[in-house]
């Protein structure tokens, strides 16, 4: 049995090997999730740095009706700009984030010390715009406060009576809480590595063997037909692993990068994480392989397995998109679900939170008894006659 | 020897072959021909361990096919009518991993190897991977992988189908010499020169039957025709045309 399954193993391995087409699947297409995700950290952390005020500008309409709040802005060390057109406008067309719109009857209701309205524009829908909003609206705020301590101390009143609460935020994520949510892209991201890395070989000496016509003589040989899919599973199974290694260690030199560029947001897990999070998925792999072996059995061509094929990478990863946003607390129940109980478990590592040993070997055992089942089934489906023959 | 006896092999409801016996004789080639859907491929298949027969058995040197298979599968060499290559293993390769996997190793399997290379005249494209081989190339490769076992018995599915002349030429002579030296040939053609030039026995298939059988002089007798084309479509399609064809769109 085994000299049956190694010869197919080397065979199979060689002969890929020498496709460039499943080495880039292999080993370029995992790197894409790294390269997006290190994008997307560098250019929301930058977002996300808060202005600073020297030289923060602040647009203004009609700033002349109000000298006041100009003069107070200026000496926060801000620089107060005119907008020259309409300031809806303006934000739309994205030419400015924030405009303070200073109404006409602005100056003779500061001077009759009445409550006078300003209005912030502002397009919410552009994510770069949060940070200079929510400075502007500091800065509004802060100066209608101190306005209205002078006006209660010209009136001989204490100035705290107009602010019966004061309000302290203590964050206690300390800068890690944007970060965790990047840390939640990983499970999606890997498993999607782990559905595509062998993908185009488990096609290729299965549905590809049959169209090829090459599969028929290759059954009249005096082995058994589970022995030969056990040998192609194999081979499928080395490079979805070497793909996720590739992947890892791209996640990795990414982290790396990004800690140095110091974009303010603080994510690196170390090297025994990346291994422990290998380990994890190791079962996973197997159950993609299975999975992937047995379709291309049992469809009739190949484009009608790359079809199904190329949908299966996104029922995986689903779990682990939601899970991005609304972190779950891992259950015993999850981890009987192959996939699902990896996500949680590599999104608890990658966070740096405690794994319950339990969770790892309920996960283990069950995605391995499924993956064993779906072999089984596989080798059936070998043995029927329709195997050998293309629709 | 082959032996085939009572076959029967339906594809869900279209009967493919339908009491088909013969037998193939060690020394003899043995010719299995008929038109188009006749069922000679659904018998080979049969043979060589890819169908299994609804009704009948089928024999190699005893053994059936479907009780025995694995030692069915080790005195058979098979030239299906399938005959991808790996495009990018290169002849050499292909041959030696149909060796390994008929339990063949080291020294042995590389002098077989390099006889075969000579034998079928493969120098010039031995070490070339298989993208771009010509169909006699093909043929050559997969005629090489076919009987690096030395198999006692080989089965032939239309082994000149798509050859040129001296291809052709060249694959009827290496059929006489492995009958000349006792070999069980097995062969299905429906080119009736190829037939009468090669065969010592020959099994006339029609509508998945046997029509008749014999020597091609037993044939010419039988049917009364002198010629054996004449005799061919006399009993292969009497009355109308068997233009249906069953075995090779069974599965689509």
């Amino acid at each position: 049995m085994l000299d049956t399954v190694r010869i197919v193993f080397a065979k199979e391995t060689l002969d890929n090997l020498r496709d460039r087409r499943t080495v880039l699947m292999s080993l370029i297409y995992p790197f894409l999730g790294p390269l997006v995700l290190g994008l997307l950290i560098v250019f929301v952390g930058k977002m996300l740095t808060a202005p600073a005020t020297q030289s923060f500008q602040v647009w203004m309409d009609g700033s002349e009706r109000a000298p006041a709040l100009v003069a107070y802005i200026e000496e926060q060390g801000a620089v107060v700009r005119e907008a020259e057109g309409d300031p809806r406008l303006m934000v739309k067309a994205g030419d400015v984030q924030t405009i303070v719109v200073v109404p006409e009857d602005f100056g003779d209701l500061m001077a009759a010390e009445n409550t006078a309205r300003v209005q912030v524009v502002v397009d919410s829908t552009r994510l770069s715009s949060i940070m200079t909003l929510s400075k502007t609206l500091d800065m509004l705020q802060r100066f209608s406060r101190t306005l209205g301590e002078e006006r209660l101390r010209a009136l001989s009143l204490n100035p705290e009576l107009g602010q019966p609460l004061r309000i302290e935020t203590v964050n206690v994520a300390a800068g890690r809480n944007i970060a965790a949510v990047f840390l939640n892209m990983l499970p999606p991201f890997l498993m999607f590595a782990v559905f595509i890395g062998g993908v185009y070989l488990a096609i290729d000496t299965t549905a590809g063997e049959r169209e090829r016509g090459s599969l028929e003589p290759l059954l009249t040989l005096p082995a058994r037909r589970w022995h030969l899919m056990l040998g192609k599973f194999l081979a499928s199974l080395v490079f979805t692993a070497l793909a996720v290694v590739g992947a890892l260690v791209a996640y990795k030199l990414m982290f790396e990068m990004v800690a140095a560029a110091r974009v303010g947001i603080n994510v690196n897990p170390g090297v025994e994480v990346f291994a422990k999070v290998f380990l994890v998925i190791l079962p996973v792999m197997a159950f993609a392989v299975a999975l992937q072996v047995i379709i291309a059995t049992v469809t009739r061509s190949f484009k009608e397995t790359q079809t199904y094929l190329g949908l299966l990478p996104l029922i995986p990863s689903a779990p682990g998109i939601v899970m991005v946003f609304v972190p779950v607390t891992g259950t015993t129940w999850m981890m009987l679900v192959p996939t699902l109980g990896q996500s949680v478990l590599v999104g608890q590592l990658m966070r740096g939170e405690p794994v319950d040993p339990l969770h790892v070997t309920v996960s283990v055992v069950a995605t391995l008894a499924v993956t064993v089942a779906i072999l089984v089934a596989a080798a059936r489906c070998y043995e029927r006659e329709q195997v050998a023959f293309a629709a | 020897m082959i032996e085939v006896q009572g076959l029967r092999k339906a594809f869900r409801n279209v009967v493919a072959v339908e009491d088909v016996s013969f037998v193939a004789r060690d020394g003899q080639v043995t010719g299995l021909i008929g038109p188009n859907g006749a069922g000679k491929t659904t018998t080979l298949r049969v043979l060589y361990t890819i169908l299994r027969p609804d009704a009948g058995w089928a024999r190699v040197d005893g053994h059936d096919s479907v009780t025995d298979r694995t030692a069915v599968q080790r005195r058979i060499g098979v030239l299906p009518d399938n005959r991808g290559l790996y495009v990018r293993l290169t002849a050499r390769e292909h041959v030696r991993y149909y060796g390994r996997l008929h339990g063949m190793r080291g020294a042995a399997l590389e002098r077989r190897i390099d006889e075969l290379v000579e034998t079928l005249d493969m120098a010039s494209f031995a070490d070339r991977p298989a993208k771009g081989f010509s169909k006699g190339q093909t043929l050559k490769v997969a005629l090489a992988r076919c009987l690096v076992h030395s198999p006692h018995n080989v089965i032939f599915d239309e082994p000149t189908n798509g050859l040129d002349v001296s291809s052709s030429r060249a694959m009827r002579d290496l059929i006489r010499r492995m009958r000349d030296a006792g070999h069980c040939v097995l062969l299905s053609s429906h080119i009736m020169a190829e037939v009468q030039a090669l065969c010592d026995h020959l099994v006339v298939l029609g509508r998945g039957r046997v029509a008749v059988q014999g020597t091609p002089e037993e044939i010419k007798r039988q049917t009364g025709k002198a010629d054996l084309e004449e005799a061919f479509v006399s009993v292969a399609r009497p009355g109308q045309p068997a233009d249906e064809d069953v075995p090779e769109r069974a599965y689509a």
